[in-house]
């Protein structure tokens, strides 16, 4: 399997070209001609047989990173796709590090090709040149007089060379060009960004043979089950564990920090006893009293206080002063539950752990090689060079497999210590929701004036939830309090320009576990801010896409976007088609959509029959892949709108499964049509920028249809019916 | 023992009669390319043929296939080219690619079923399959290319 290839056991045996840059630049140049190796820099390896392997540093949970990432090296290079060979990244932070994330190997935040772009283009580059030279010292011609087609390089007289002769042919009188000079293709000369080449990962994902960590078969491999405390912080204070361990198969019952674990030589021995452990748990946690009805009732008591405010997010001009004197003020608030992420692979993890204690090797499949060397490091007491990590793909992410501590591999790693064998932990479905680590929930208050002519004239957005990353990654709040990105992204509106504007984080006590969930902050940022628009253009007595189009008067490709939005979904001849507009995004992505519902006023059911988005993400490297991440984007944008809540009783998660906790199925797929707008820009991510804006679109058709406006999102059918009753 | 047809083979296993089929195809038949998803017969990922039909292999326990006839995903063609293969890969169809073999295989059942169903009836068989990438419009599309080949 690819994703798992050992780099150093292909190096041992390989002759070509490996190339080591450091972070300024290439450092070292080792050369080892007898065996007929040459070592360069540390993102690619061209064999002598012509092979070329490319690192991919992110993860992969279904964003295709693994193909897109490469492309972007080859390209500079010049290969032939078909020659390359993509190898895993599962560790070095160094060398690799994700600089957007402060340096960490971490996959999240629609980062991967914004931050890899240029480091990775720049060593395929260097690489090339250096085949030039080569190819000009061994035909004794000028440089200048060489060109390449897909890994070749021709010369003036005809003469050609493979890339894999050329590497196995030494670095010999060859200078590695300077990083930050090395030229790099103009863009019309792209052979493979912007082509639609199939990704790597789809055969084995279309015949059942990509592996994820679920499916991880080590030789002595052991399973384990863990009975988790119900409630957060509680812990087991006696275990009867008689009945369980007599249940044939069971090999240990082994106590987690808040659980207890039944190891068993299969997962089926290992459920079934879990079911007859009896643990008495302490009853002392602070979360016992956590409701979540209560939490979202004290978030929005404390954002509606009439003199509310917060750490400032994002701040121009004076918007108290300019909403003050504004000839009206308007107000308004907002809900949103928790939300869970859902991802169809449950967490589940591989640990071995050496015999001495000393080492582990371990296969996961998280968001960051970083922190889960880290967790393993913690939890063993050991230096985190001596974990062997094997990174997985992933069957989905979505903020889930993000944090510093993650729990499920610690589970593996003590379970495989206790037994002295290799221990795969799965948590079960129920175990993921009931463990879960949630989107917060959120109250926010809008408000903002109007001009007499019916302007916007100030805006104040308050956001009152808890920090995620104060949970999630206490290390990071450290460095960043009071700055939650996690919480706030999009409280910003920083496609528009508002002269007096303000965005404030009333971070809230925390009463349940919290974790970053596609989207972030935007999810419900952007809900809340573009309702309150559209509510706004109404106060105003103006078309919503009028009123929003004053605010972009100074970001054009904004403009376009919401005017081609307009156009594909014939906004301005929509009759009685009940549409819904929205724009938003993700950190720099841009997003305007506009979404066409039918309301079931009986059964409270919103369907969404037609949604038209409009992207601007900057360049795009893989345009059909980009199509189906801001189609699922939107999807789960559908999908968090319409049914996605977990509610939160006496500090036990209420919902359990898919039968309570419900995400869109095929039978609520909208027809969706997507423009991706072609821009000279650098790329900046497509992974969330369909999400943000789709909730408040539903909204706004929802009141293209019925007159009523929903505020508290899901939209479910009980809310939807009790807003049309008033 | 156990004895059933898997994938045009005839097996033995000697699990406890009621564990779960999943279970016995994942762990001790070693065929990993059927998923556990839920557990509830609510996502479908594990969906395998059981005597041709559609089957939730996490509903069913592995006394219930005696003498019967499962298809997993690494059945369905020697080396992926079943027509509805093809159609994935055409399409593009896998994102973080989990639920796939599910959907692969509720959708060949699909198709030996009714060889040319309308956009409707896929939908509506395909609804039992959850997809949280959400590409369920090209699972959609992919059907459609292979109705057309089959």
């Amino acid at each position: 399997m690819t994703m798992t290839m050992n780099r150093r056991g292909f190096l041992q045996g390989a002759a070509g070209l490996t190339f080591f840059i450091g972070s300024g630049g290439i450092s070292s140049v080792r050369s080892e001609a007898a065996a007929g190796t040459l070592d360069v820099n540390h993102w690619l390896t061209i064999r002598a047989d012509g092979t070329v392997q490319i690192v991919h540093p992110s993860t992969e949970m279904g964003q295709s990173s693994y193909s897109t990432l490469p492309q972007i090296l080859a390209e500079e290079l010049d290969a032939a796709w078909n020659d390359v060979e993509i190898e895993q990244l599962n560790a070095d932070d160094r060398r690799y590090g994700n600089k957007l994330f402060g340096g960490v190997l971490y996959t999240a935040g629609s980062t991967g090709t914004q931050f890899y772009f240029d480091p990775m283009r720049k060593a395929g580059a260097q690489a090339r040149d250096v085949l030039l030279q080569i190819a000009a010292r061994e035909w004794g011609v000028d440089k200048a007089s060489l060109r390449t087609e897909p890994s070749v390089v021709l010369g003036p007289d005809g003469q050609q060379g493979s890339y894999g002769e050329l590497a196995a042919l030494g670095l010999t009188d060859v200078t590695v060009p300077d990083v930050e000079t090395v030229p790099l293709k103009d863009s019309s000369a792209f052979r493979i960004i912007g082509q639609d080449l199939p990704r790597r990962d789809v055969p084995a994902k279309s015949t059942g043979q990509a592996e994820y960590a679920i499916d991880v078969d080590v030789p002595n491999m052991a399973y384990a089950a863990v009975l988790r405390a119900p409630v957060e912080e509680e812990v087991p204070l006696s275990i009867n564990d008689v009945a369980a361990r007599e249940v044939p198969g069971v090999i240990d019952i082994v106590t987690v920090p808040d659980g207890v674990a039944v190891v068993a030589e299969s997962l089926w021995s290992a459920l079934g006893a879990r079911g007859l452990l009896e643990v008495e748990w302490s009853t002392t946690s602070p979360f016992r009293t956590s409701n979540s009805e209560q939490t979202l009732a004290e978030y929005a008591a404390a954002v509606s206080s009439p003199d509310a405010s917060g750490a400032t997010w994002a701040e121009k001009g004076d918007a108290p002063a300019a909403i003050g004197n504004a000839d009206r003020q308007f107000s308004q608030v907002y809900l949103s539950d928790y939300a869970y992420h859902a991802q169809i692979e449950p967490m589940a993890a591989v640990a071995d752990v050496d015999a001495d204690g000393q080492g582990a090797e371990v296969w996961a499949g998280t968001q960051t090689q970083s922190w889960t060397a880290r967790t393993v490091s913690e939890v063993l007491g050991i230096p985190v060079e001596n974990v062997r990590l094997n990174m997985m793909t992933m069957g989905g992410g979505f903020g889930r497999r993000t944090a510093l501590m993650q729990n499920y591999v610690r589970d593996a790693v003590l379970c495989s210590k206790a037994v002295g064998r290799p221990v795969k932990v799965i948590w079960p479905r129920e175990d993921d929701v009931k463990q879960g680590t949630f989107r917060p929930a959120a109250a926010q208050k809008l408000e903002a004036g109007l001009t007499a002519d019916g302007k916007l004239d100030g805006w104040y957005h308050k956001v009152a939830t808890p920090t995620v990353i104060g949970f999630f990654n206490p290390l990071r709040w450290d460095a960043v309090n009071p700055n939650d990105v996690i919480s706030m992204r999009g409280a910003e509106s920083k496609f528009y320009g508002i002269k007096d504007f303000r965005a404030d984080h009333l971070i809230m006590d925390r009463h349940a576990r919290l974790a970053p969930y596609r989207g972030i902050g935007a999810s419900y940022t952007a809900f809340a801010a573009e309702c309150f628009m559209d509510e706004l253009a109404e106060q105003a007595g103006r078309d919503p896409l009028e009123f929003r189009l004053d605010l972009v008067s100074e970001n054009p490709r904004g403009r376009h976007l919401l005017e081609k939005v307009a156009e594909m979904s014939d906004w301005h001849n929509r009759g009685d088609r009940n549409l819904g507009l929205s724009f938003a995004g993700y950190s720099s992505s841009m997003a305007a959509g506009v979404a066409e519902v039918e309301v079931d006023a009986e059964s409270g059911e919103i369907r969404i029959t037609n949604f038209w988005a409009a992207i601007d993400a900057g360049l795009i490297v893989t345009p059909d892949n980009a199509l189906n991440q801001i189609e699922g984007g939107i999807v789960f944008g559908i999908s968090m709108a319409l049914s996605e809540k977990i509610d939160i009783e006496n500090g036990e998660v209420v919902q359990s499964n898919f039968w309570d906790y419900e995400i869109t199925r095929a039978s609520q797929m909208p027809e969706i049509e997507i423009y991706v707008a072609e821009v000279n820009a650098p790329p900046v991510g497509v992974g969330e920028v369909g999400t943000p804006m789709v909730p408040a679109a539903i909204a706004n058709a929802f009141y293209a249809a019925q007159g009523k406006r929903l505020r508290h999102m899901p939209f479910t059918p009980d809310r939807v019916t009790a807003a049309l009753e008033t | 023992m156990i004895k059933f047809e898997l994938n045009g083979r005839p097996v033995e296993v000697d699990n406890p009669p009621d564990e779960m089929l999943l279970l016995v195809l994942r762990d001790s038949l070693k065929l990993k390319g059927t998923k556990y998803g839920c557990g509830a017969a609510m996502c479908g990922a594990c969906t395998v043929h059981v005597d041709g039909v559609a089957s939730f292999a996490c509903q069913m326990s592995v006394s219930d296939v005696e003498y019967a006839q499962v298809t997993t995903i690494e059945g369905l063609s020697e080396d992926g080219s079943h027509p509805v293969q093809r159609a994935w890969i055409e399409e593009q169809v896998a994102q973080c690619g989990y639920c796939q073999s599910g959907q692969i295989m509720r959708a060949a059942a699909l198709l030996a079923d009714n060889p040319s169903p309308t956009r409707e009836e896929i939908v509506d068989e395909m609804s039992s399959n959850l997809c949280r990438c959400g590409t369920y419009n090209r699972i959609f599309k992919a059907i459609e290319r292979a109705a057309k080949e089959v």
